[in-house]
C-alpha cells in the first residue's frame, strides 16, 4: 500500500514538473514581456487542471484495484468462518478424538473427545506429546512409539495404530488412531494432526467372537456349515467344516468344499434315515438321524447327524448347521447290552421254567405223600410206636407242604409283575381273615382294636391282601409276649391318593439295630421258633410291592412291632 | 355214582391213591387206568371199533399234565379234535402238581376240561366234583 502511494505521488511529481517544464517553454514562444500577469495565471490554471485530471485517473485505478482485494478478501474470510464452522460441526459428531501435534515445539492439543471419551477436563490433559505417550499402555507403548517415529521419519503420508489408552478412572480404551503429516517446503515434518476412534467395543466384540470362534474350531464334534438350498431339495452343499470334522471323516476342509455333506455314502447307510433327512431339508426343519458312514480310508463309522436351519434377520433360510458325532463305540456298546439283555431274559425265562419244573417234581410226590397219610387217617393204628412215627411223618410232611407251597407263591408273584386288582372293603377283608384264624384267636384271645375310618375301599388284588394280612396277624401271635396279653391295634387312614394301614403289636419285636437290611430278606429268621421258615414277611413285601405299595417296620425288642403298610388307591 | 372213570396219570402211586380214595367215597362203580396219554387214546379207539353192541365209556376223566410218551396238553388236543366227536361227551378234570399259572389259563382253552385241581385227590374235591357235576 505504501509503495503504491510512493509511485503514485511519484508518478505525479514527474507528470507536473514535465507539464511546468512544456508550458514554461511554450508560453516562451507564443507569448510577450507584457503579458506576464495573465501568463503567469492562464498556466497555473491549464496546469492545476491537466494535473488534477491526471491524478483522478491514476486514483481511479487505484481505488478500482483495492475494491477487487478487499472482495477477495471478504471471500476468503467467509471460507475460512464455513471451513471452521463446519470442522466444528464434524468434530462434535464424530465420536473421534482429534489432537494436533506441532512437532518441533513439541506442543500437542486436543479437542473435546479427551473429555468426551477419555473423560479428562481441560486442566489434566497435558500439553506435550509426552502426556499422549503415558498414556498408553505400557505393552503397547513401545511398539506404537517405533511405528510413529518411523513414519514420521519417513515421512509417508499416512499412519494408523491400534493401542490401549488410559482413561481419567484408569480404564484402558482400545482406541485406532490415524494420522497425516504437515510438511514444509523442505519436505520436514512440522506438524501431525490424528485422530483416535475409540474401539473397545469392536475389540471386544472381536474377542468375543474369536472365543465362540474356539468352539467351531476345537469342539471334537464334527461342525459343518452349508449353503441354505440345494438343487432338488438335495442335501446342500458344505460351506465351512471343522477340524473334527476332518480327523472323523479323513476329508479335508478343500476335499468337500462345495460339495454336499453327505453321510449317506456307505452301501449300508440306513436309507430311511436318507429320507427323513430329505423329507426335513425339503420342510426346512431340524433333523437328527444316525447311519452307517464311510470314511476316506474306507472303514465304516456310525455317525450321529443332526441338520439345524439358521434363518437370518428377515426370517429367510441363510444356511445350515450340522453337528455330527462318532457313534461307532456307542452302536457297539449299545448292541452288547442288548444282546446281555437278551441272553438275561433267556436265563431268567429257563431259570422260571425251571423253578416251575422243579416246584412241579417236589409237589407230585408230596402230593401223594398228603394223600396217603389223609388214608390212614381213617385206619386205627394198634402199635404205639408206629402211631408215634406215623404222627411224626404227618407233622413233617406238612410243613413240607407248606414251605413249598409259600415257595410256589414267591415264583408266582415274582412272576407276574402285573396282577388284577378289585376294589374291596379293607374291613370286609379283615373279618375274612380274623375267621379263618378263628382257632388261634380262641386260643390266645388277644385283643384286637380296628380303627377303620367308615368303610375305606381299596384297590388291590383280593388274594393278595389276605395273605398279607393272615402272615401279618399269624406273625404277631406267633411272637406273642409270654409275659403280657397280645394287644393287636390296626389302623388305617387315607392320604391324598394313598392308603395307609398301620399294624401295630405288643409282642416280643425285632432287634432292628442288627436286623434291619433282614427283616424282609428270604429264609431270614430272628426267633427260635420250630415252625418259622422265615418266608412270611418276604412273601408280605413281594405282595405289596408287586401291587405297588410299600412296607415299613418300627420294632422294639420286647416292646412290639408296628408296620406301616402304604398302597396307592388311584383306580 | 358214575359208572366208570379213567385216571391218565404216568404215576403208579397216583393211581393207586386214585382208586383208593374213590373207592372210599363210593364216587365210581368201575375205575379204569392209563399211563400216558396215547395209552388213554388207544383205549378210545378200542372201544370205537368194538361193532357188535356199544360198550361203555367213561363219565370222567382225571387227567395229568407231565407224562411220558404223551402228556395231558398233546392228550387234549387229539381228544378235541373231530376225530373223537363221539366222546365230547366226556368230561376232563385236569389233577396236577403244577403251579404255573399259564397252565391254568391253557386249561380253559378245552370246552370238556371242567376243572383245574390240585393234587392229591380227596374226599372233599370228589364231594365238590360231584355237586358240580349234578
Amino acid at each position: 500500500m505504501k509503495s503504491k502511494t510512493n509511485q503514485v505521488i511519484i508518478i505525479y511529481i514527474l507528470i507536473s514538473l514535465f507539464v511546468a517544464i512544456v508550458s514554461h517553454k511554450l508560453l516562451l514562444q507564443y507569448i510577450s514581456d507584457s503579458n506576464h500577469q495573465l501568463y503567469t495565471f492562464t498556466k497555473d490554471i491549464i496546469f492545476i487542471f491537466l494535473t488534477g485530471i491526471v491524478f483522478r485517473l491514476v486514483l481511479l485505478k487505484n481505488d478500482n484495484r483495492n475494491i477487487s482485494i478487499f472482495e477477495k478478501l471478504k471471500n476468503t474470510n467467509n471460507e475460512i468462518k464455513e471451513s471452521n464452522e463446519k470442522y466444528d460441526i464434524v468434530a462434535k459428531a464424530t465420536s473421534d478424538t482429534i489432537w494436533d501435534w506441532k512437532i518441533q515445539e513439541d506442543n500437542l492439543s486436543w479437542n473435546k473427545g479427551i473429555e468426551n471419551v477419555f473423560g479428562y477436563t481441560q486442566d489434566q490433559v497435558g500439553s506435550s506429546s509426552k502426556w499422549w505417550f503415558d498414556k498408553i499402555h505400557p505393552e503397547d507403548s513401545i511398539k506404537m512409539s517405533i511405528r510413529l517415529y518411523s513414519f514420521i521419519e519417513q515421512k509417508t503420508e499416512n499412519w494408523q495404530d491400534q493401542y490401549r489408552f488410559k482413561c481419567a478412572d484408569n480404564s484402558y480404551k482400545y482406541v485406532l488412531d490415524r494420522g497425516f503429516l504437515l510438511k514444509d517446503e523442505n519436505g520436514r515434518a512440522i506438524r501431525m494432526i490424528g485422530a483416535i476412534q475409540d474401539i473397545t467395543k469392536q475389540k471386544e466384540e472381536e474377542q468375543r467372537l474369536k472365543l465362540l470362534e474356539t468352539v467351531f474350531t476345537q469342539s471334537k464334534d464334527s461342525i459343518i456349515i452349508t449353503e441354505a438350498n440345494s438343487l432338488d431339495d438335495k442335501i446342500p452343499n458344505v460351506i465351512y467344516a471343522n477340524p473334527a470334522f476332518s480327523s472323523m471323516s479323513g476329508y479335508e476342509f478343500e476335499e468337500i468344499s462345495g460339495k454336499p455333506a453327505d453321510p449317506f455314502n456307505s452301501p449300508n447307510s440306513d436309507i430311511n434315515e436318507l429320507k427323513k433327512l430329505l423329507d426335513s431339508i425339503k420342510n426346512k426343519q431340524e433333523c437328527l438321524i444316525e447311519t452307517i458312514s464311510i470314511n476316506k480310508k474306507r472303514e465304516e463309522y456310525w455317525v450321529r447327524f443332526s441338520m439345524i436351519p439358521i434363518y437370518n434377520s428377515e426370517n429367510e433360510l441363510s444356511h445350515w448347521i450340522s453337528i455330527q458325532r462318532d457313534i461307532t463305540d456307542e452302536k457297539k456298546q449299545e448292541k452288547e447290552k442288548e444282546q446281555l439283555i437278551r441272553e438275561l431274559t433267556q436265563n431268567n425265562k429257563d431259570l422260571k421254567q425251571f423253578s416251575y419244573i422243579t416246584s412241579h417234581n417236589l409237589r407230585a410226590p408230596l402230593s401223594n405223600l398228603t394223600g396217603l397219610l389223609n388214608l390212614l387217617e381213617d385206619i386205627p393204628v394198634e402199635n404205639q410206636e408206629l402211631n408215634e412215627i406215623l404222627n411224626g411223618f404227618n407233622k413233617s410232611t406238612h410243613l413240607l407242604n407248606e414251605t413249598i407251597n409259600d415257595l410256589a407263591k414267591v415264583i408266582i408273584i415274582k412272576d407276574n409283575p402285573s396282577i388284577q386288582k378289585e376294589n374291596v372293603q379293607i374291613k370286609e377283608v379283615f373279618e375274612n381273615v380274623l375267621n379263618q384264624l378263628n382257632f388261634q384267636i380262641e386260643l390266645y384271645k388277644p385283643i384286637i382294636n380296628l380303627n377303620f375310618e367308615k368303610n375305606t375301599n381299596i384297590n388291590i388284588n383280593k388274594a393278595y391282601f389276605e395273605s398279607i394280612l393272615l402272615n401279618l396277624l399269624t406273625n404277631a401271635i406267633k411272637y406273642k409276649s409270654e409275659n403280657r396279653k397280645l394287644k393287636i391295634t390296626v389302623t388305617n387312614r387315607e392320604i391324598g391318593d394313598n392308603v395307609e394301614l398301620i399294624f401295630k403289636d405288643n409282642g416280643i419285636g425285632i432287634d432292628l439295630k442288627r436286623n434291619r437290611d433282614k427283616v424282609f430278606g428270604l429264609y431270614q429268621r430272628f426267633h427260635n421258633y420250630p415252625d418259622s421258615k422265615g418266608l412270611g414277611l418276604y412273601l408280605v413285601k413281594s405282595q405289596v410291592e408287586t401291587m405297588g405299595g410299600t412296607i415299613e417296620i418300627e420294632s422294639e425288642v420286647n416292646k412290639g412291632t408296628t408296620f406301616t403298610l402304604t398302597f396307592k388307591n388311584k383306580l | 355214582m358214575l359208572d366208570q372213570i379213567l385216571c391218565i396219570d404216568d404215576d403208579p402211586i397216583t393211581l393207586m391213591l386214585c382208586k383208593k380214595v374213590i373207592v372210599k367215597s363210593s364216587f365210581s362203580n368201575e375205575i379204569i387206568t392209563a399211563q400216558n396219554g396215547e395209552e388213554a387214546l388207544s383205549y378210545f379207539n378200542t372201544i370205537r371199533h368194538v361193532k357188535d353192541k356199544p360198550i361203555e365209556h367213561p363219565q370222567l376223566i382225571f387227567l395229568d399234565l407231565n407224562m411220558p410218551v404223551m402228556g395231558g396238553w398233546e392228550f387234549l388236543d387229539y381228544f378235541n379234535s373231530p376225530e373223537f366227536s363221539e366222546f365230547k361227551t366226556i368230561k376232563v378234570v385236569v389233577l396236577s402238581s403244577t403251579i404255573d399259572p399259564e397252565d391254568l389259563e391253557k386249561a380253559k382253552q378245552y370246552p370238556m376240561v371242567i376243572d383245574f385241581l390240585s393234587k392229591p385227590i380227596t374226599r372233599s374235591m370228589l364231594e365238590y366234583l360231584n355237586n358240580k357235576m349234578e
